[in-house]
């Protein structure tokens, strides 16, 4: 019983620990997974992070006019598992910080991220293509290392081209 | 009879609003020492008054094994008992009671009125939770007025065999020879008898570790599980009017002597006696203990404050004096 | 004099929680929410009771599985009007992770008026205490 007394007059002398949250900013830790951001010109639309999903939130879809891919991900599914940043090859998708995530029901449905992956022309037979981000294409070649321009063919043309020219870098 | 004298006595000083508004002062400033306790920044002191005006604003929901009138009626038994024993204790040097001779008896009597308005509800409310928490209610009712009645009937004996021939049972004339021959609390042969007070105070009340009745998290309730809306406001306002008459019948019983002749200064020193009785009983022990169970609860209360009680009452009825 | 009551009102709802089938770990965080120092929601003059007849705002965790749905609909009848519901967590708002399971009826809002969600998995107390700030909102406007 008398622990109990020193234990009070601690808790006295030491004052109220809360953070008073609406009324104070609580940060977060650095390395909290909150809400995702998709960056459309890193992705490669290899729907790696798609088939990961653990709540099936994200949906990649050709949009009508095939000028490129309409990436969504409803936050309303996401457990925030962080396993589409871990197996996205090229970083393209990263979970920040951000945990506000309370809204009302009727913005149930907005509640997304939408980014439009573009699609761009071939420079060998100028069909609509999704183009190797620098981060990968750096990644395969090495610096400056694509120096027929390979990267930025579809893989019909890059096919066609290696078949005629060999293997090697000249 | 004064007709207007009483009925401002009773409505408006030191009964009816004053006493409904200090009763909730008091619930308030358990809360938030409780948590300051606990280092946490509690609610604002004045939360029971805004949870009470919400409380009457919500719609009634009445079910339907329930006995209608009885449900209804039970919280208003609660809240008239106490109310009348608002009116009844006197505060030294500002009001003199009600009554001049057996209010002891009365008040012993009022106290006893939440309790039965519970157990009536409870048992109006059709509902398997609510029986178990009304025989829990009914156990340690038992349990507990034994000792109240011993207290009562110890300090009477005293006052009367000191002035008169026998015992006294009125509030005035234990106030009046305070005033004149110190207060009870000096007197050693009655400390044992103002500890077993002390320790009835928190079974009373239902505070931990005697809050059996209500025990939140094992019958979600108990008594008070179907009550919503202006019923659930009337017994929590019973709740907070029976924490005042304790408090304020602990202060009149043994230490009601006043500072001077001003009758504010009087009043103030009246509220803060109460707070320091309502910190001792009340949130000191809340912050420190659990829950006991039903059986070691009346155990308890059977054994330790009747066996205190009765080693007083011994030593006064033999006129025995220390010192 | 209306105003004046609202305002006053909303500074003391009280909050009960229900488990629709839930893994509890939106319900662990529910209940630091109010019993830890740190994240203490009782300052906001909120408080968790313990019977739903006693209860403003009604927060509901856990995909709504088959066995448990009739029980859900029946303690959310009792609870007197005016209310608010609030969905923490993910489970309630879509299914979450449990979408395609063959022993979840569907999601929360198909039987009860949802009015606010907070997804998460589970949603950070911070977050959760953000939801009940805008439950009170809505709620006071319903009185």
């Amino acid at each position: 019983m008398s622990k109990f007394f020193k234990v009070i007059l601690k808790n006295i002398i030491q004052g109220p620990s809360t953070i008073q949250y609406p009324f104070e900013d609580s940060p977060a830790p650095k390395k909290l997974r909150g809400k995702i951001v998709h960056n459309a010109d890193a992705c490669v639309a290899c729907h790696l992070c798609e088939y990961v999903c653990a709540g099936g939130a994200i949906k990649m879809q050709e949009s009508e006019d095939h000028q490129g891919i309409d990436f969504v991900v409803w936050h309303d599914t996401c457990t925030f598992c962080g396993l589409c940043e871990y197996y996205c090859p090229t970083k393209a998708i990263h979970l920040t910080n951000d945990y506000h995530t309370a809204h009302v029901q009727a913005d149930k449905y907005n509640y997304v991220e939408k980014t439009f992956v573009k699609k761009q022309p071939c420079i060998c037979c100028g069909e609509p293509m999704v183009p190797i981000s620098p981060a990968m294409v750096e990644q395969i070649y090495g610096q400056d290392g694509d120096v027929r321009g390979l990267s930025k063919m579809c893989p019909q043309c890059r096919r066609k081209i290696l078949w005629k020219g060999g293997v090697s870098k000249s | 009879m004064n007709i207007a004298g009483f009925l401002v006595n009773a409505l408006l000083f030191p009964g009816g609003l004053f006493a409904i508004l200090l009763g909730l002062f008091l619930t308030g400033l358990d809360r938030k020492i409780y948590a300051r306790l606990q280092r946490r920044v509690g609610p604002p002191i004045y939360q029971p008054c805004i949870d009470i005006v919400k409380l009457s604003q919500k719609e009634m929901v009445i079910p339907k094994t329930a006995n209608y009138t009885a449900f209804r009626l039970a919280p208003l038994l609660g809240f008239a008992g106490m109310l009348a024993a608002t009116a009844v204790i006197p505060v030294a040097g500002i009001y003199s009671g009600l009554y001049q001779s057996g209010d002891l008896l009365v008040v012993l009597y009022l106290l006893s009125a939440p309790a039965l308005a519970l157990v009536i509800g409870a048992s109006a409310s059709g509902s398997p939770y609510s029986s178990i928490g009304l025989s829990r209610e009914i156990s340690i009712m038992l349990a507990y007025e034994v000792p109240l009645l011993l207290v009562f009937f110890t300090i009477a004996m005293r006052v009367g065999m000191a002035t008169g021939g026998t015992a006294i049972f009125s509030l005035s004339s234990i106030v009046n020879f305070q005033l004149s021959h110190g207060s009870l609390l000096f007197d050693l042969t009655l400390l044992p008898v103002f500890v077993a007070f002390l320790i009835c105070i928190p079974g009373t009340l239902g505070v931990v570790p005697f809050d059996i009745p209500e025990a939140e998290t094992e019958i979600t309730e108990g008594p008070l599980l179907e009550y919503s809306g202006m019923g659930l406001a009337m017994f929590k306002l019973t709740g907070g009017l029976k924490m005042l008459v304790l408090a304020a019948l602990t202060v009149t019983l043994f230490f009601p002597v006043g500072l001077g002749d001003f009758w504010l200064v009087n009043l103030v020193w009246f509220i803060f006696k109460c707070i320091l009785v309502m910190f001792f009983t009340t949130t000191l022990i809340r912050a420190m203990q659990a829950r006991m169970r039903i059986d070691q609860a009346y155990k308890f209360y059977l054994l330790v404050p009747t066996a205190l009680a009765l080693v007083s009452l011994v030593l006064t009825a033999t006129s025995f004096r220390v010192g | 004099m209306a105003e004046w009551l609202q305002s006053i009102v909303k500074r003391s709802p009280w909050i009960y929680r229900i488990n629709a089938g839930s893994c509890n770990g939106c319900d662990v965080e529910m209940a630091t929410t109010a019993l830890i120092p740190r994240y203490d929601v009782e300052r906001l003059g909120c408080r968790y009771c313990g019977s739903p007849k006693h209860a403003d705002i009604v927060l509901i965790s856990g995909p709504v599985t088959a066995v448990v749905k009739e029980k859900v609909l029946r303690v959310y009848d009792e609870i007197p009007n005016p209310k608010v519901v609030v969905a923490v967590g993910i489970c309630p708002i879509s299914g979450g992770v449990f979408r395609e399971s063959y022993s979840i009826a569907s999601q929360l809002d198909a039987y009860i008026p949802v009015d606010v969600n907070v997804p998460g998995c589970p949603p950070r107390p911070q977050a959760i205490i953000d939801g009940i700030a805008m439950a009170i909102e809505i709620w006071r406007k319903k009185f």
